[in-house]
């Protein structure tokens, strides 16, 4: 028995997460027994990864965050002031911990047409596809899980969103709801190929689809090897976020939502959530894929860190970058989106596989 | 009609473009212009004809109803006060700041202000009497500067200029057609003189003669207040041009 | 437009020196007997203080509104008394049905007055009504479809304030404004007309109704109460030959007009005009057939209108014979002589 415990920890500790600035109050706090265990189990590369970073924590803390980055970016591009009232001296940054409370406490609304049991539980399985992909996507060199495979099993995952959208939906069983809805699947067909190609074309130039193999290689950062397919897949995950200019099946001018129209209270905090979900997951891909993942100028003092915090930093200008997008472009109609998305998203992508085919085979 | 059609740009013109909206983006995310006053720590500087809460006189007032009739939202009723003259009162819950009420004052009883945001406790208190309209209302007012729009070019610019705005304006009445009051039909004049008795300003006169009342309308001094010819039981009198 | 910013009005003499005009109209009218109760002075008042206060014209509170301005003595067509008889001046007699209204016998005023707004002559006409309990009450009439209510044709008997309406009609009329009265009525509408042109131009027909008496209100209900006659019942009043009978949802009451004499008001007895001399038309029912009325034309006019009528073929004419009125006519002038001389008595 306890040399199988003894076998767990020594797994555990020839894993952890390395950070020669904290070294000594490490050592210090392992040797306190129980939560010197505790500690070594959360330092542990994969459950670091799968509840701190990128995992849960970061995700939460972005989650609380980027409402506010968004609504403070675009009122500044369009001359307003943004979110003000809640705590002004810093701007108003604890806006949505305000609006989440107010969604907390709001009643839940189920109406009489709805289909109940899909309608409550479809808002928190949608958090299925996007903690998922985050134990795929590496931060430097923590990870989760390592596959040879990580790069196609994200991006499956990213696709499940649309699913989960469709479900909200049907539930919903009301006109806006259904209009909403098939919108979403229309938009669906218009970025999905475009951003799977656009992968697949990354895949063929690193010749590995192992995310860690992937940040390691580049040297010279993805976006400059394949800008094609760098711009082919921001303009595809601008579509899959669903946000402005491509907030066409939520629609708040025509459908009052599409989807969630009919949710209230929790249930639409949840749903409100999904697009910034779907953002950060996109942004990591992107980061991963072109933006060479953690690899930076190293910081020796951080460790294991100093990936991590250029994998965040990164991700953020990604994000960002999506997120201003609202700011500068009017919203598409349908018809628009879909051709954008088939006609020179499409066209780019497999312009950008030829592009790889040719550096692979040249160089 | 004219057909919108998307204009036919080459793919080069359209990167340009679309660099040159990321680029404002970009400038304008580092360096923003802003446009939005902070009321109520700034107040918008309006200009002096604003249509605000009006302030009433009383003792100008003739009693006349012109605002009562003229009011399109019916917001302005008449009350009788303790000397048995008709004042107005205006229900702010009906009121549509036209100031129809102010241009058609004859005497220019009703002044304007430049105050909009007056907050009541609930919707009676709305209905403003007569006595509470003599003073400005009550505002709490926390301004500390004031703001201007100042339009440059194509651009709409803010300018902040410390000090209060004063809401309270001294304008002259409106300017309107001038107009007197006079007989149409003195043959159908019952010499009844109400007239007399109502105007408030003295201009019609009567003289009983031997055979009869003369009547006189002092052309100078008629303000063309209408209140005459609005009693006149048989509508011998009207209002024309100067 | 321009205007006069100063006029003279001529004021009467004074019946009474130093007291109201209204005084004096009190003393030589009312108190003696001769009012009529037309109440064109209420209409020409300027400040509508003249009403009728227990059966008697009266402006009970005169000493502080009465503006003493005369008018009510210059309209009073009964001080100054000359009093109009016999036939008077017609351009034609006949008798006629209307085909469109059904009235107390052929419906003719109800069809002159809408003839006459059909024309665009007037745009209002003034129609007594009355209410369940047969109170009579004054209408302003702009079309056909009002009639719907029903209680507008048909005699009353009664006394009704047409002229204090008049004066509001006349204000608010575009083109012009139709009356139907009695002779009373219609020489007070012809006395205002001849004294204010305002009522000159706008009141454009005068429809007279032949009339032997009218009734107060009051006294009437309560005689007719005596005779066991409830209003509420009632459907419709007439006199024929010497009787007046009175049709009700379950019978008919007759009786002897001579009855009616006990409660003859004292302006009727003094007047001697049954045929509405002064009036733009006449109608009664006496002169013609069964179902006709009697339609006497005397001014310009009327003719128009009766010539509009005949044009559409909205009534259908029959023949009329004056000589019927004669009888009517000298019992009028006649009881005029029998006042006069119990007076003298």
């Amino acid at each position: 028995m306890t040399g199988t415990v003894e076998a767990l920890i020594n797994l555990m500790m020839a894993d952890q997460v390395a950070i020669p600035l904290l070294d000594p109050i490490l050592n210090i706090l392992y040797g306190i027994p129980l939560l010197g265990h505790l500690l070594a189990l959360i330092l542990w590369k994969p459950l670091f990864a799968a509840l701190i970073c990128p995992g849960f924590a970061t995700l939460g803390g972005l989650l609380m965050l980027l409402p506010w980055i968004e609504r403070k970016l675009v009122a500044r591009i369009q001359w307003r002031i943004g979110p003000h009232e809640i705590l002004p001296q810093m701007g108003g940054v604890i806006q949505l911990l305000a609006d989440s409370l107010r969604f907390l406490f709001q009643e839940v609304i189920v109406h009489r047409d709805a289909k109940q049991p899909y309608f409550l539980q479809f808002p928190v399985l949608s958090f299925i596809p996007a903690l998922l992909p985050l134990l795929f996507i590496p931060a430097g060199t923590i990870i989760a899980i390592e596959s040879p495979y990580g790069a196609q099993i994200v991006l499956a995952m990213v696709t499940l969103f649309p699913l989960f959208i469709l479900g909200l939906g049907w539930a919903s069983n009301s006109r806006f709801a259904y209009i909403g809805t098939v919108r979403e699947a229309f938009v669906y067909f218009g970025y999905e190929i475009a951003l799977i190609v656009s992968a697949f074309a990354m895949i063929v130039l690193y010749g590995t689809s192992d995310p860690l193999a992937i940040s390691g290689m580049q040297q010279v950062p993805g976006i400059i090897l394949n800008p094609v397919a760098a711009l082919a897949f921001f303009i595809a995950s601008a579509m899959a976020t669903s946000r402005l200019p491509f907030e066409i099946p939520e629609a708040d001018q025509e459908l009052a939502g599409g989807p969630h129209v009919e949710y209230s209270g929790i249930l639409f905090g949840l749903i409100y959530v999904i697009s910034y979900e779907k953002v950060y997951i996109l942004s990591g891909l992107m980061t991963l894929l072109f933006l060479g993942g953690g690899s930076g100028p190293e910081i020796r003092v951080l460790g294991d860190l100093s990936g991590l915090i250029w994998f965040i930093l990164k991700t953020l200008l990604v994000m960002i970058a999506l997120i201003a997008l609202r700011a500068i472009y009017p919203r598409y109609r349908l018809d628009q989106a879909l051709r954008i998305g088939w006609n020179p998203v499409f066209t780019l992508s497999t312009i950008a596989v030829g592009v790889s085919l040719m550096e692979v085979l040249l160089l | 009609m004219r057909k919108v059609v998307a204009p036919d740009y080459t793919v080069f013109e359209h990167v340009k473009r679309h660099v040159e909206a990321v680029k404002t983006a970009i400038r304008e995310a580092i360096i923003p212009e802003s446009v939005t006053c902070s009321y109520p720590k700034e107040r918008r500087k309006m200009p002096a004809s604003f249509r605000g809460y009006l302030i009433f006189d009383p003792d100008r007032c003739i009693s006349c109803f012109g605002c009562a009739f003229i009011c399109p939202a019916n917001a302005i009723r008449m009350k009788e006060a303790e000397d048995g003259r008709y004042y107005p009162t205006i229900d702010y819950g009906k009121c549509i700041f036209c100031h129809f009420c102010l241009d058609s004052c004859p005497e220019g009883a009703l002044k304007p202000t430049k105050i909009h945001d007056v907050a009541y406790r609930d919707l009676d208190r709305m209905l403003t009497l007569t006595e509470e309209m003599i003073e400005p209302p009550e505002i709490i007012r926390e301004d500390k500067r004031y703001v201007e729009y100042v339009i440059d070019g194509r651009d709409l610019h803010l300018r902040r200029v410390d000090g209060e705005d004063e809401l309270l304006v001294d304008l002259p009445p409106p300017s309107k057609v001038e107009r007197i009051a006079s007989c149409i039909d003195p043959e159908s004049c019952t010499g009844c003189r109400i007239c007399e008795e109502v105007c408030e300003h003295g201009v019609i006169r009567s003289s009983v003669e031997e055979d009869g009342v003369r009547m006189v309308i002092d052309s100078e001094r008629c303000t063309g207040c209408g209140l005459c010819v609005k009693e006149c039981s048989m509508r011998v009198l009207r209002l024309v041009r100067r | 437009m321009g205007g006069l910013l100063e006029w003279k009005v001529r004021a009467p003499d004074k019946p009474m020196k130093d007291r109201l005009y209204f005084d004096g109209l009190k003393a030589n009218v009312i108190d003696t007997g001769l009012c009529s109760r037309c109440l064109t002075c209420a209409c020409i008042c300027p400040v509508d203080g003249i009403r009728v206060v227990d059966d008697k014209v009266d402006f009970p509170d005169r000493e502080e509104r009465c503006r003493d301005c005369g008018a009510c003595i210059r309209v009073c067509p009964r001080f100054d008394y000359r009093p109009k008889y016999g036939m008077g001046d017609y351009l034609e007699f006949t008798a006629a049905r209307s085909k469109r209204f059904s009235g107390q016998d052929g419906g003719m005023v109800t069809e002159i007055m809408i003839s006459a707004i059909e024309m665009g002559m007037i745009d209002r006409g003034l129609f007594v009504g009355r209410d369940e309990r047969w109170r009579p009450q004054v209408f302003h009439l702009h079309d056909s479809s009002q009639l719907e209510v029903g209680t507008l044709s048909g005699t009353k008997y009664t006394f009704a304030t047409v002229l204090k309406e008049l004066k509001k009609a006349v204000l608010l009329t575009r083109n012009g404004v139709g009356v139907v009265g009695t002779p009373c009525i219609v020489s007070g509408v012809r006395k205002l007309q001849m004294e204010f042109p305002l009522f000159r131009d706008r009141v454009r027909l005068v429809i007279g109704l032949f009339c032997t008496e009218n009734f107060h209100y009051d006294e009437l209900m309560s005689f007719l109460e005596k005779k066991g006659i409830k209003p509420e019942m009632l459907i419709k009043t007439d006199i024929t030959k010497g009787r007046f009978i009175a049709t009700m949802v379950d019978g008919e009451v007759k009786f002897k007009v001579k009855e009616l004499e006990e409660i003859l008001p004292s302006g009727c007895s003094v007047c001697t005009d049954f045929t509405a001399v002064e009036s733009d038309v006449s109608v009664g029912s006496v002169g013609s057939e069964p179902g006709f009325s009697t339609v006497v034309v005397r001014g310009k006019s009327a003719e128009e209108v009766i010539a509009y009528i005949r044009e559409k073929g909205y009534a259908e004419f029959g023949e009329g014979d004056p000589g019927q009125l004669d009888f009517l006519i000298d019992y009028k002038v006649g009881r005029f002589y029998v006042k006069t001389k119990d007076d003298k008595d």
